[in-house]
């Protein structure tokens, strides 16, 4: 049925065409040739095989981490005029004023990067990062501004970043999902669409693993169902399917079905010893902060530490995400406590992949969807100032792979309302991450919705200052 | 190297659609860097609000030209370039006056001159190539064309099996044939006793089948079933989505609407003018002011942190597209950046249409409700609304008197009175946790305000210019939203790669010239007043010589018989989209459709009465050769069922469904672990999921499930549900083992098997062979009972030895997360609803037999048999 206009088409174009998508016959002919998740081949060579993504959602402070501004110190209490277009939020309108960082900030790592001193820990680690100050986003709407970090389009709807890699790189281990979000208790904003599939198959939907009971949705059977009585169940299933399946033996999409309960249960089977921090040292437990009295820490710790269990059992993309960065009043507090969460597990995640070996390989990214104003409007009044949403200036930093080690790239104006040096949108920091991991943005396409569409949504250009 | 020109000196552009190949970087680097400075910084004295100098800088030719100091550039050469001096301040002119532009700004510009300053085509002015287009992928647009055909669809399909060679199927055997019709019209398997009627019908089985067609076609399973697959392609949501996710408390009006307008018969044409122009065409007709509902089905939300021009703009591409694709199968959002690349739309056309909706506003509207809506259950649903809310007033309550009671302290007072009215602080002496706890109430409370308008007379619709009593932005939006005079008299402009900072040529309302062009329907005109431009669209669209409508109308109901339409993309009737198997067919089909008065009754007989319909699905000799993907139709393709038939299949197997009609969303079981998640929203936490309380009410079919943007049902995502952002053409059936988890782990599947095993037990003496008929409509085989029996005898004995684990109790949720103004941890507990909760039945209180007979009931749930038609 190939015709003259299919000439020249990619494989899923014509699979769309067709009609038949990758759910039905063509399952069966990918699994002839190699399962949607099986390791494939990067588009070059790139030494990050995996990337562990810590997503500070509400939008952590630039101005209050890693980018100080002693020109606010100054400025603190002036007003603060903006011009106003009919591009501005409600939120950013009405009287507002410079607030100062109620942090001190310390010099760290050979070069005397400066960051807040309340990050002892990280302290430590900034030879090994990349700090990034020229990204800018597009909207101060929170799940606005998720779903374009983490999808490339701001309405929803698209795969999140670790689907396009695991589509791009298969996994390393098919009995674990390639994809996998380490959520906070409560969902983001926007929820599970930051990591869906959107219209990639279904292989590559990020799994979102739970911190208490079964990791995964219904991996378990109901309490009290036994292994033995799951697999009685489980053989009589197979018995029926056999039957079934002698009775319709042109129907090779059962077969993928048979075969789909069979990986199920050595998921199941898996998992839970990946899971399981019991067989760590002490000393690991203890360098991330597992078992630290600040629950928040030992909560992060554990979510660090399980995201490098799963990198190293061969999950192609982790997404760890902690919330509560959205500090629009009492900023010293808020953030203060938030960094003192993350400070110890973040670092001790660093140290641990250092020590492995495991960050020649995997990339470790910290970003939050956007970063804060250098003013406020002073709800609380002068002694509780946060920060609101500022997209045109925002933390980020690299590490591991071929990502630069102890570097500052880019830079905001000296109040920090803006990037200045090194500037690009989020659509270059994708193609940059997905060409650290060895992928290119312009190839990695699939066909849907009658074009063929990527990451970047356009395509964008590579942050090349990013790649050492 | 410093990417100096990469800097953005205005707000960076969105462009939602995209451009499909890159522009060269020259136009790149003018579009993203060189026009925005320029306007930023230039155009005001030089070309926009004046000519200084009598130098115009908007375009190329007035920058060569220059003003009264001569040629402003010098293409290709900088420094010979008067622009470039001045604005390096090199010279004796500096620009801009106010003081020089940042170095990267500079820089940028002078690269731009080196490179040869070319300026981006802008798209309102390229003059689409028509020429360019291939006659075979215009088919779509070209006049439907009409064949003959005595012998119907039979006859149009028979030419390519001839010429292949392959002898088409047998016909399926009536066992079969009824599960794949009752399936196909209903979403639910037939029951044995439908079943044994049909096999033993003595009339022959043209006869004995059209009447089963017609029974299914009369029942209100129907429009429950096909309404279903048009709100896959709406994408229906009980929720606007993004961060707060607030309830539509009106939608499913529109829901009920669509499944009424199935069960009626509606004629589609019908169909389609109410939902786009419903208000205006028969805006003394209830059910038309319900379709609107349509215009509004995508996700959308405006808050104090949204952007007004933005999220009006959203709307508009949403709903520009979500029309197009719905009614004329085109990917119009292709041509929001730029001219379409694969069709023959151009950018003018794509805001040409958007102009139709630029008029439009959201409204809430009082509509009484129909004779046909059941208003029975609305008081006893209101009340439990109302519970939720009294548990939340009570909460707040209690924080409201720690504060006054400090108040009246603090100021010595014995009468909250006397607190002088500027200290009456809400938050006055509550600690850290009481502040986030109020906050998370109050959050609370303002979803059920939204959710308990579910029971008011109102419709989810809109209006031509804004009715300001109606206006319905959603919950703390309509503030910083659209005013008034904001609908009328609305200037429509093209806008350069789709960002609404470049608006270019002005557009009048009007239609696809392409249309015009190929198929010799003429475009209507549009008067540019505020009301009656998405009448005239809608009139446009419907018209029976409009090429698209009735195509992909009779593609769709082809592709949900056979699982594949004739043009593979029912979504997709363009250059990119598959091109039909059988063009003559599908337009003898869009014929035969608008001739029978847009009957979609009418197209589901004459489908199914055909042979390609009723064929074994056994492939025939030589098919999987010479046609392997069976496009010819010579067997019925077999297919896994929809996530929702699976479900509503397992209840009524389970003699668990309830077959409630129509009325607000109800909240069925899911996974207890999914809803337990909690959810942030803004400033909050989303209200918890609760379950119905009576079962009844939890085993609805799936349509009547409460579509919750943010939390949809695991069990039916992971199935392949549809997407409720994106029109959904076509369900996925990608094979994925967390499927497994969700039918074999869950505990829905559990309770079912549990109350099938039940049912048999108290209604059947053979309940193997009852099982099996039950689930498949047919008896086991010798070798299948033998299995089935001594699985029952073993797990007999198992469950003898292995008391059940007792039920896990439900109990109120105490939540840890961290406070945003401290970022300390606090705890928030989230109340059991108060309202009575029927429990499902429970192993511990069966018998092991009966527990023994859920373990066959769930493996038969599990199986391939009853996932697939045949």
């Amino acid at each position: 049925m190939s015709t003259e206009a299919d000439r020249g088409r990619t494989r899923r174009e014509f699979l769309y065409r067709s009609g038949l998508g990758l759910g039905s016959v063509a399952l069966s002919a990918l699994l002839a040739e190699a399962g949607p998740l099986s390791a494939r081949n990067p588009h070059h060579k790139a030494k990050a095989k995996s990337c562990i993504f810590l997503l500070m959602e509400g939008g952590p402070s630039h101005i209050d981490t890693f980018d100080p501004k002693p020109k606010l110190t100054e400025l603190h209490m002036t007003e603060f005029a903006k011009e106003r277009t009919k591009f501005a939020a409600a939120m950013n309108t009405g009287k507002r004023h410079y607030v100062k960082s109620p942090f001190k900030f310390r010099h760290a790592g050979e070069l005397g990067i400066e960051i807040n001193a309340r990050f002892p820990h990280f302290a430590g680690a900034v030879d090994d990062i990349c700090f990034y100050r020229g990204l800018q986003a597009e909207s101060v709407n929170h799940p606005t501004a998720l779903y374009h970090l983490n999808t490339g389009n701001r309405f929803g709807g698209d795969p999140g970043i670790g689907s396009w890699v695991s589509y791009g790189l298969g996994t390393e281990n098919e009995n674990l999902p390639a994809f996998v979000v380490l959520p906070d208790v409560a969902y983001p904003q926007g929820g599970a669409a930051n990591w869906s599939n959107g219209f990639l198959p279904a292989y590559y939907q990020g799994t979102a693993l739970r911190a208490q009971g079964a990791p995964v949705l219904d991996m378990n059977p109901p309490s009290g169902v036994t292994p033995e009585h799951q697999r009685k169940n489980l053989d009589l299933l197979g018995s029926l399917n056999a039957i079934h399946r002698q009775r319709h033996p042109d129907h090779d999409e059962l077969e993928a079905r048979i075969e789909s309960y069979e990986l199920a249960f050595r998921m199941q089977a898996e998992m839970p010893s990946v899971v399981d921090l019991a067989n760590e040292p002490a000393s690991t437990l203890e360098l991330y902060g597992v078992g630290d009295p600040n629950p928040e820490v030992d909560a992060i710790a554990k979510r660090c530490l399980l995201a490098r269990r799963m990198v190293e059992a061969g999950v192609r993309f982790v997404q760890v995400i902690v919330g509560g960065w959205d500090s629009h009043d009492y900023i010293e507090s808020a953030h203060g406590t938030r960094i003192t969460a993350i400070d110890k597990p973040m670092a001790g995640l660093l140290t641990d992949l250092r020590r492995t070996g495991l960050l020649e390989e995997t990339l470790v990214v910290w970003a939050g969807e956007f970063g804060r104003s250098p003013d406020n409007g002073l709800r609380g009044g002068d002694k509780a100032w946060g920060r609101d949403h500022n997209a045109k200036a925002m933390p980020l930093w690299l590490a591991g792979g071929d990502a630069p080690r102890g570097r500052i790239v880019g830079a905001t104006d000296e109040v920090g309302d803006s990037a200045v040096e090194v500037v690009h949108p989020i659509k270059d920091f994708h193609v940059t991450l997905l060409h650290l991991l060895g992928l290119d943005d312009a190839k990695l396409t699939y066909f849907a919705q009658g074009r063929e569409k990527q990451l970047s949504q356009t395509g964008g250009e590579l942050i090349r200052e990013l790649v050492a | 190297m410093v990417h100096s020109w990469r800097i953005k000196l205005a707000l960076s552009v969105w462009c939602g659609a995209s451009a499909l190949f890159a522009a060269t970087p020259a136009e790149d680097l003018f579009r993203e860097t060189i026009q925005p400075t320029l306007k930023q910084h230039c155009l005001g004295c030089h070309g926009e609000g004046e000519l200084f100098g009598k130098l115009d800088l908007r375009s190329r030719e007035g920058l060569v030209k220059g003003g009264s100091r001569g040629p402003a550039i010098v293409p290709g050469d900088a420094s010979a370039s008067l622009l470039y001096r001045a604005l390096e301040h090199s010279g004796e002119l500096k620009m801009p006056p106010a003081g020089p532009l940042p170095d990267e700004a500079v820089a940028a510009i002078r690269d731009w001159i080196d490179g040869g300053a070319a300026f981006a085509e802008r798209p309102e002015n390229a003059s689409l190539d028509w020429g360019a287009f291939k006659e075979e992928d215009l088919w779509a647009f070209r006049a439907v064309k009409k064949t003959e055909a005595p012998g119907g669809i039979d006859s149009l399909l028979g030419r390519k099996l001839a010429e292949a060679e392959i002898n088409p199927a047998p016909r399926a055997d009536r066992r079969t044939l009824i599960r794949r019709a009752t399936i196909d019209l209903t979403g639910l398997p037939p029951t044995p006793e439908q079943v044994e009627a049909f096999v033993t019908d003595p009339a022959g089985d043209k006869a004995a089948f059209g009447r089963v067609v017609d029974r299914l076609l009369d029942s209100p399973r129907y429009g429950e079933r096909w309404g279903r697959h048009w709100l896959d392609v709406t994408r229906y949501a009980d929720t606007a989505g993004f961060s707060n996710d607030y309830e539509r408390p009106n939608a499913w009006r529109y829901r009920d609407y669509v499944i009424r307008s199935f069960n009626n018969d509606k004629p589609y044409d019908r169909f389609v003018l109410e939902q786009v122009a419903g208000d205006e065409l028969f805006p003394d007709d209830p059910e038309a002011i319900l379709a609107t509902g349509f215009l509004r089905m995508g996700p959308w939300e405006h808050t104090g942190m949204s952007v007004t021009a933005v999220t009006r703009q959203q709307w508009l591409d949403d709903v520009t597209h979500a029309t197009a694709t719905a009614f004329l199968g085109l990917t119009l959002g292709c041509a929001k950046c730029h001219d379409h690349k694969f069709d023959p739309i151009p950018t003018k056309d794509y805001y040409r249409v958007q102009s139709a909706f630029a008029t439009t506003a959201f409204a809430r509207r009082p509509l009484a409700f129909l004779p046909a809506e059941d208003t029975s259950g609305f008081a006893e649903g209101k009340k439990r609304v109302e519970g939720l809310i009294a548990q939340l007033e009570q909460k707040r309550g209690r924080y409201a008197e720690t504060s006054r009671r400090y108040l009246m302290e603090k100021f010595g007072v014995s009468r909250f009175e006397d607190v002088p009215e500027v200290s009456r602080k809400q938050d006055a002496g509550l600690t850290d946790e009481q502040m986030w706890a109020r906050r998370i109430v109050n959050k609370h409370l303002s979803h059920h305000a939204e959710s308990i308008k579910r029971y008011q007379p109102l419709a989810f619709s809109v209006t031509s210019g804004l009715v300001e009593d109606w206006n319905d932005v959603g919950p703390g939006g309509a503030g910083s939203y659209m005013k008034k005079p904001d609908y009328e008299q609305v200037e429509m402009h093209v806008l350069v790669g789709g960002s609404l900072e470049s608006p270019g040529e002005r557009v009048a309302p009007g239609v696809l010239s392409a249309v015009e062009r190929y198929s010799g329907l003429q475009a209507p005109e549009f008067a540019e007043t505020t009301a009656g431009r998405r009448a005239t669209l809608a009139e446009w669209i419907v018209d029976p010589l409009n090429p698209l409508t009735a195509r992909v109308m009779a593609n769709r109901v082809w592709q949900y018989h056979f699982g594949r339409g004739l043009a593979s993309n029912a979504n997709n009737l363009g250059k990119m989209g598959a091109k039909p198997t059988h063009p003559a067919l599908l337009d003898w089909l869009a014929s035969r459709f608008v001739e029978e008065g847009w009957s979609v009754k009418a197209l589901h007989r004459i489908i199914m009465a055909s042979e390609a319909y009723q064929r074994s699905s056994d492939p025939p000799d030589g098919a999987a050769e010479r046609d392997p993907g069976n496009s010819l139709l010579s067997y019925f393709t077999p297919r896994r069922v929809e996530a929702e038939v699976l479900r509503d299949s397992m209840l009524a197997v389970a003699g668990e469904l309830s077959l409630a009609t129509g009325g607000p969303g109800t909240n069925p079981q899911i996974s207890r672990d999914a809803a337990e998640q909690p959810r942030f929203t803004q400033g909050g936490l989303r209200p918890p999921y609760y379950e119905e309380g009576r079962r009844e009410d939890r085993n609805r079919r799936s349509v009547y499930s409460f579509q919750q943007r943010s939390l949809i049902d695991p069990m039916i995502e992971v199935l392949n549900g549809a997407s409720v952002d994106l029109s959904c053409e076509r369900r996925d059936s990608t094979t994925v083992p967390t499927q497994a988890f969700a039918l074999f782990n869950g505990e829905l599947s559990y309770d079912l098997a549990l109350a099938f095993a039940n049912r048999l037990r108290n209604e059947a003496e053979r309940v193997v062979d009852r099982a099996f008929e039950l689930a498949y409509g047919r008896s086991p085989s010798e070798e299948e009972r033998a299995l089935a029996e001594r699985h029952i005898e073993e797990m007999t004995a198992y469950h003898r030895d292995h008391p059940p684990a007792p039920r896990r109790q439900r109990k109120a949720l105490v939540r840890a997360l961290p406070s945003q103004l401290s970022g300390e941890t606090f705890q928030f507990t989230e109340d059991l609803p108060p309202w009575e909760y029927e429990e499902n039945l429970h192993a511990s209180q069966v018998e092991p037999e009966t527990r023994a007979l859920a373990d066959l009931a769930l493996v038969l749930f599990n199986s391939n048999e009853f996932a697939y038609v045949y």
